[in-house]
């Protein structure tokens, strides 16, 4: 199946600065795709190179198998895109706004529309201009999900929104998004804020430095980084594991974190003849931290 | 139905709705012709992609647990299991095996752990404590 979005060798600098250094990525139709990164690791301006809001320096983009920079219109009318920061003509009520987005749209389904004003308890007559942030952030996700888009772009939906707001609203509009024609509506959403789509990720990217560190399905992910816990009967022995990302040792504790091979590290930590052991996966949020700002391991 | 899902299970979430499912139906708290949650309800109450629950949902149906009725969602099989009973008693001897194994390394054995079994089958029957 042809990829929604295709990234490669994607190069984008400032100045002499790399923002991308050299991306690359595949979304297939109908994933929910996260794009991890700290601030400033170059998801914004992916992104924006996705949008063509901003010129590539080098590498090939394609969206639906298009150019995004020659076949603009044909790209665009295809997608819709929730930057972090939204801004509303002001002098427009919510229901001017959602008419004024809808004029350029083939389609704009109204029931979706009054479906999400009702489970956010918005007003459409309300002025725009009087919304609190998380407010100005539903009336955007509300306003990119009604067209029924094949592509469904959010950059940092969640940052700047108190956490139950946050953790509320995310769900429901891709939920409402995805609803009719699943295997058509893909989401690409970049975010530093990783718990609250812990189970709404199909598939992710973590990028930092303008590079990809790691490209996983989330299933995957927590199956293969572990860790793995053990207390002895004596001050915790040094443990050697070479495929460790971290060791701990603290008192007659140790702690070890595993990117695949737990088996064998289970076994060998058995064989030292812990008192107690136990295994549990890493969520995305702390797969992000220990890929990221990997620490040296304790060699 | 209460589903709980675990993420640091490192099981992934789909593969918990489908044993959890199968629990309920085997204690009889999800009875034949009952109906399962849609796919968008279930998603959003557990904070999980459509895809996720999609998943799940085929595999049930797949495995001759659930059926899906078009248009009016899907519903918990009545009884008549699809496969033959030997085919039904070979399914169940790879995970009695591994009990076993586990069972001889914790030194629970024999008569102890069918009695163990019947007691775990009547606490699955009286419904999650």
């Amino acid at each position: 199946m042809e990829p929604v979005i295709e990234i490669r060798d994607l190069v984008r600098r400032y100045g002499r600065q790399e923002a991308v250094n050299g991306l690359n990525l595949d979304v297939a139709p109908g994933r929910c795709y996260g794009f991890f990164g700290r601030n400033g690791a170059g998801k914004t301006t992916t992104i924006k190179c996705l949008l063509n809001l901003l010129r590539r320096d080098t590498g090939g983009i394609r969206l639906f198998g298009m150019d995004p920079v020659r076949d603009e219109v044909a790209v665009k009318r295809r997608l819709t895109y929730v930057p972090d920061q939204v801004a509303f003509h002001p002098w427009m009520t919510i229901r001017d706004w959602f008419d004024y987005l809808a004029a350029f749209r083939e389609r704009w389904n109204t029931e979706k529309e009054q479906e999400l004003l009702r489970r956010y308890e918005l007003d459409a007559q309300r002025s725009v201009n009087r919304l609190s942030r998380g407010e100005r952030m539903q009336v955007a996700l509300i306003g990119a999900v009604c067209p029924e888009p094949e592509l469904l772009i959010l950059d940092e939906p969640t940052s700047g929104l108190d956490p139950l707001v946050r953790r509320e609203f995310i769900r429901t509009v891709i939920g409402a998004y995805q609803e009719g024609d699943p295997a058509n509506r893909t989401v690409f959403v970049s975010t530093h804020l990783i718990t609250e789509f812990e189970g709404l990720i199909d598939e992710f990217t973590i990028i930092d430095r303008g590079q990809e560190v790691l490209s996983l399905e989330s299933d995957t992910a927590r199956e293969r980084f572990v860790r793995i816990r053990a207390r002895f009967t004596e001050p915790a022995p040094a443990l050697e594991i070479p495929e460790a990302l971290t060791i701990r040792r603290d008192g007659r504790e140790a702690e070890v974190v595993v990117n695949g091979a737990h088996d064998r590290v289970v076994a060998q930590i058995e064989a030292l003849q812990p008192e107690e052991m136990a295994r549990e996966a890493l969520s995305l949020e702390e797969i992000f931290l220990a890929t990221v700002a990997k620490p040296r391991a304790a060699a | 139905m209460r589903l709980q899902l675990n993420f640091k299970s490192g099981k992934p979430p789909y593969r918990q709705i489908v044993d959890q499912v199968k629990a309920a139906t085997a204690a009889g708290s999800l009875r034949a012709g009952e109906a399962l949650p849609p796919i968008r309800t279930l998603a959003e109450q557990l904070r999980l992609n459509r895809n996720t629950v999609a998943k799940a949902y085929a595999e049930l149906e797949h495995q001759g647990i659930i059926e899906n009725a078009p248009g009016r969602g899907c519903f918990v099989r009545d009884g008549g299991q699809p496969l033959r009973k030997d085919a039904r008693r070979a399914l169940l001897a790879e995970p009695i095996d591994a009990l076993i194994v586990q069972a001889h390394h914790v030194q629970i054995q024999g008569e102890e752990l069918i009695d163990l079994i019947r007691e775990r089958q009547r606490r699955l029957g009286e419904g999650p404590s």
